[in-house]
Parts: C-alpha cells; structure tokens; sequence
C-alpha cells in the first residue's frame, strides 16, 4: 500500500472520532434540510412572490457542509498537527508530511461530497424540491466552491501560528462568508450594496452558481471565474506560506 | 572510521547563534551523549546532523552522507525521536506502529516492538491516553521500526519520573545492545554518566570536551575522599605519611582522608595490619557534575532550573 493510500486510511478513522466535526459536516446540514423542508420553505418559496430558487435550501445545506469543512475541520486539524510537531515528526521519515496535507485534503473532499449527496437524495425523495437541472453546470461549480474554500481553509492552517487560532480565523471567515452567501437574505432578499460581493465571494458565487444550474441555466461566468482565481490564489499562496513546524 | 563526523558546524537563526563552533566524532555501536544546558545548542546539532537544518557552516557526514542532498537516504537509514513531537490524539499505539512501518521497505515487526518496549498490552490505547512514560516508549519504538543503522534519541526523559526514567535507560542499553549506533541528548547528567560511552559537553554553542564520562571527570580531578569510623583510636601521622594520601583531617569521630591513586587500598591495608576495623566508610569522587562546573565555568543546577 502506498504511503498516501495508508495515511489517507489512518486519517479517515481519526476524522469519525472526532465527533463535532462529523456531526458539524453530516448532522448540520442535513438538519437544516429537514427542519427548513419539513415547514415547506423550500416550495412556497415562489409562491411567494420571492424569485427563490428550488435549489435555496439544498444547495445552502451542501455548502454549509463544505464550509465547515474547509473553514473549521481542516485548517484546526493541521494547525494542530503542526503545534504538537506531527508533521515535524513525519519530516523525519522517509515519507513527505505533503501526504498528510494530501490526505486530509482527500478525507474533507469525500465528506463534503458525501454530505453534498445524501442532502440532494433528501431533498427530492422527502421534501420534493426537485434535482439540478443543468447537472454538469451543478457538479462543476460544486468542485470549484470545494477548491477555493479548501484552500483558504489550507491558507487559515498556514498563517495560524496554533489551533485554537485557526479554528478562530475559520470562524471569522464562516459568519461572513454564509452572510454573503444570502444564507439569511436569499435572492432579492440581500441588500444591493452586498450583492457584488456575493457574487464573487466563494460560498456566495458557489451557491449562486449552483442555484442557477438547478433552476437548468449554465453557472454565471463571473461566478466561475471567481471561484477559480479564488482557489488558485489562495492554494499557492498556502502552498509557499505553510510552515511544516 | 567514524560512523559521523561534524566538522565545524555553525548555524545561525537570524542574529541568533545557536550553534557556534561545534565537532565531534561518533563511532559505530556506541552510545554517544551530547550534554549540555538549556540553550546550548544541542537540538540544533542534532537537527542539522538528521537534514532537518540547513548548516551555515562546517560540515556534517552521517553514514558518509550528506544529511541535507542525501536526505531521502538518511531517512531510510536513521531513526529519530523528536523533543516535542505528538501523535494524533486519537490515533492508537497500533495504528502509529503499524502507519510508520509502512513508510519503510523492511520494517521491523510492529508487534514484537511492542512487545520489546513493554507496551504490548497499549496496543488499543488511545495516545492521549497514555503516560509520559509509555508515549515516549512508542516514540523510541517510531524510531526504531525502520531498523535504523542510527537512532537519535532527543531528551527522552525529560518530564518521567524516576521509575520510567530507569525503565527507559535500561532501553536505550538493549537498543545498543542490538548493534545500533544511538546519540542521545540529554541536559541531566546521571543520564549521562550512566549511559554514555563518551559525550560532548556543549556550552553556548561550542564543544567544550568530548571524552568519556570518567574521562572527564579525571580531567578535573582524580583526588578522592574517604570517610570512615574506626573501631578503635588510631595514630592519624601513619596515615598522613602513607603513599597517596594528601590529607588527613577529623570531623567528629570520624576520619577523612583524601588521597590519588591507590589511595583507598593503602589506607585498607594499612588499618588491617593494625586490626582496626574501618565502618561507615564512604567514598566520594568527582562526578561528572563536578566536571561540567569546572568544564564550563557554570554551575549546572542554575543552568538546568529553568527548563
């Protein structure tokens, strides 16, 4: 077995022990599908008179999911690696500590999927609020708001100099970032002055975009490219900034 | 032929020197001490010897590699327990024995190292759930399980209590027992004394002597002192005219005698021609702590305390 392969399995057991943060990424989401489904938010939505997508509630509740991923789990977890000196330790091996950054890269991106599938099974077996109707435009903006959170959340564990830190930082970015994203002012609902920040901002052009592809029209450019220049700056910011003690 | 050689090691963190000037030879299949205070710059000699440092002068060969441009193979052939350095929370003693293993073309066997190391039983354990002295018998284990030429063990008792730090010497002896080369970092000097076979004394930065630990000691002083009661009054100018001694003194009933050389058997043979029986005898030599003061200028205990 490859050294990744083996880490990455170590790694996964260790992310289900951690309970908050498998009930946080799991637990949440799916939560606030159920409670927000079940009073019929989702399908009385244009009704009325709010140009709401279908989409609203499950595409927040996936990016929810990645957003606690990639703001909290990840940059907490390898700012604690690298206080109590795990990555240190690993430099002195054969094995590269890159594969522990690898691994846990992996574990977050299968849980936000796996979250991501069990909130859209859900959202059109028990509350019917329908499927993505452009499923390409909808998986590809999935990947990139994935991406650019991720590596900000790479970027939070390479400037934090602890955990407690990171996990604080994460914070700071989380409150904003679901504001911006119209989790609270949906649509039209969001003021006009924070709109342009919606729309290039991760979680926000990650959950417009994927409004847009559920309700069947290609994601906006401006979103996708947001997205993109997003994760490209902050992953090779993160990548010449972390510090493996 | 040495099995590393340092040659003029200097490394400078910013203004900061941490290590000045420092060499030292160290030979296959012994225990090699580097001794010194806080701040003397220990770790960082270490560190650089296993690649984790980039020297800004001198010269380093481990294994007749170049730590930093042979790391890969340094890493195959040398195992390190770090000062400071943790596991998972979570992750269990098995599961680390067995993920380390994996890094390396011929591990070791997991379980018998466990075994070995007495924490067979922790195997399900949780690392945080362990004590200081079982975490660092999996971190000597980490080290080992790569079946290294080299081990550096760094402060490994550093924080146990007597008990575990007698448990852990006893190791460190059946690790060198198997035929690898160990250095070992340590600011305690029993430790020391007790373990190495020779070691360098390192003091702000600079080798002050490498011998081995009665070697030192001889460089300071070889006087001796005898303490002892005798059974009966005896004539204290026969002793002070005996060969070796220097001195006799009293302190209450008792006698002291200090003296070089053969002294203890001079004074023995004498008071037994005489039938006077010696009780309560005490011998004192220097020990290596008084070696470290006279090495060094500095009194160990108040360079020790702050850690």
């Amino acid at each position: 077995m490859s050294a990744l392969t083996k880490i990455t399995t170590v790694e996964a057991r260790l992310f289900f022990r951690e309970p908050t943060a498998a009930i946080m990424t799991f637990a949440l989401p799916i939560g606030l599908l159920v409670v927000f489904g079940s009073i019929g938010m989702g399908e009385d939505a244009e009704s009325g008179g709010n140009a709401i997508s279908d989409g609203f509630l499950p595409v927040m509740a996936l990016s929810l999911s990645a957003a606690m991923l990639g703001f909290s789990v990840l940059p907490t977890v390898l700012a604690a690696y690298r206080e109590k000196g795990v990555l240190r330790r690993l430099s002195v091996t054969p094995v590269n500590p890159v594969n522990v950054l690898s691994a846990q890269l992996l574990i977050n991106l299968a849980a936000a999927t796996i979250a991501a599938i069990v909130v859209l099974v859900l959202a059109a077996s028990a509350y019917d609020l329908g499927t993505p109707g452009q499923v390409a435009g909808f998986v590809l903006t999935f990947v990139l708001m994935t991406a650019a959170i991720f590596a900000i959340g790479l970027l939070v564990a390479a400037l934090a100099p602890t955990s407690r830190s990171a996990t604080s930082i994460g914070m700071l970015l989380f409150f904003p970032s679901m504001f911006f994203a119209g989790v609270w002012t949906p649509g039209d609902l969001m003021p006009e002055w924070a709109r342009p920040i919606r729309d290039v901002s991760p979680m926000g052009a990650g959950m417009e975009a994927m409004q847009d592809a559920w309700d069947g029209a290609w994601p906006g450019t401006v979103n996708l490219v947001a997205l993109v220049v997003v994760a490209a700056i902050a992953g090779l910011a993160s990548a010449r900034l972390f510090r493996w003690e | 032929m040495p099995i590393i050689e340092v040659a003029n090691l200097h490394k400078r963190y910013g203004d900061v020197v941490a290590v000045d000037d420092v060499s030292f030879e160290v030979e296959e299949g012994e225990i090699f001490g580097i001794l010194g205070p806080n701040g003397a710059g220990k770790t960082t000699t270490v560190e650089s010897i296993v690649g984790m440092r980039q020297p800004d002068g001198g010269t380093i060969r481990v294994l007749g590699l170049d730590p930093r441009r042979d790391r890969a193979e340094l890493r195959r052939r040398v195992g390190v327990q770090l000062q400071e350095s943790e596991l998972p929370e979570k992750i269990t003693v098995a599961e680390a024995l067995d993920l380390y293993a994996s890094f390396y073309a011929d591990p070791a066997d997991p379980r018998a190292l466990l075994d070995e190391l007495g924490i067979a039983d922790k195997a399900d354990a949780r690392f945080d759930k362990l004590s200081g002295g079982q975490k660092q018998r999996l971190s000597i284990a980490l080290a080992l399980v790569g079946k290294p030429t080299i081990a550096v063990l760094d402060e490994l008792t550093t924080g146990l209590d007597p008990r575990a730090r007698r448990d852990t010497w006893q190791l460190v002896e059946d690790v060198r027992a198997r035929g690898v080369t160990i250095i070992l970092v340590t600011h305690f000097m029993d430790e020391a004394e007790r373990l190495c076979d020779r070691l360098a004394v390192i003091d702000s930065g600079r080798v002050v002597a490498v011998d081995s630990p009665a070697g030192l000691v001889d460089r300071v002083t070889d006087e001796q002192r005898i303490v002892f009661l005798p059974s009966r009054p005896i004539d204290v100018g026969v002793l002070a005219d005996l060969p070796d001694v220097n001195d006799v003194d009293r302190s209450g009933q008792h006698l002291v005698v200090t003296g070089t050389g053969n002294v203890l058997h001079s004074l023995v043979t004498t008071l037994a021609a005489q039938d006077v029986i010696a009780t309560e005898l005490r011998l004192d030599r220097a020990n290596l702590e008084d070696a470290f003061v006279s090495l060094t200028g500095k009194a160990f205990d108040s360079a020790t305390t702050a850690a």
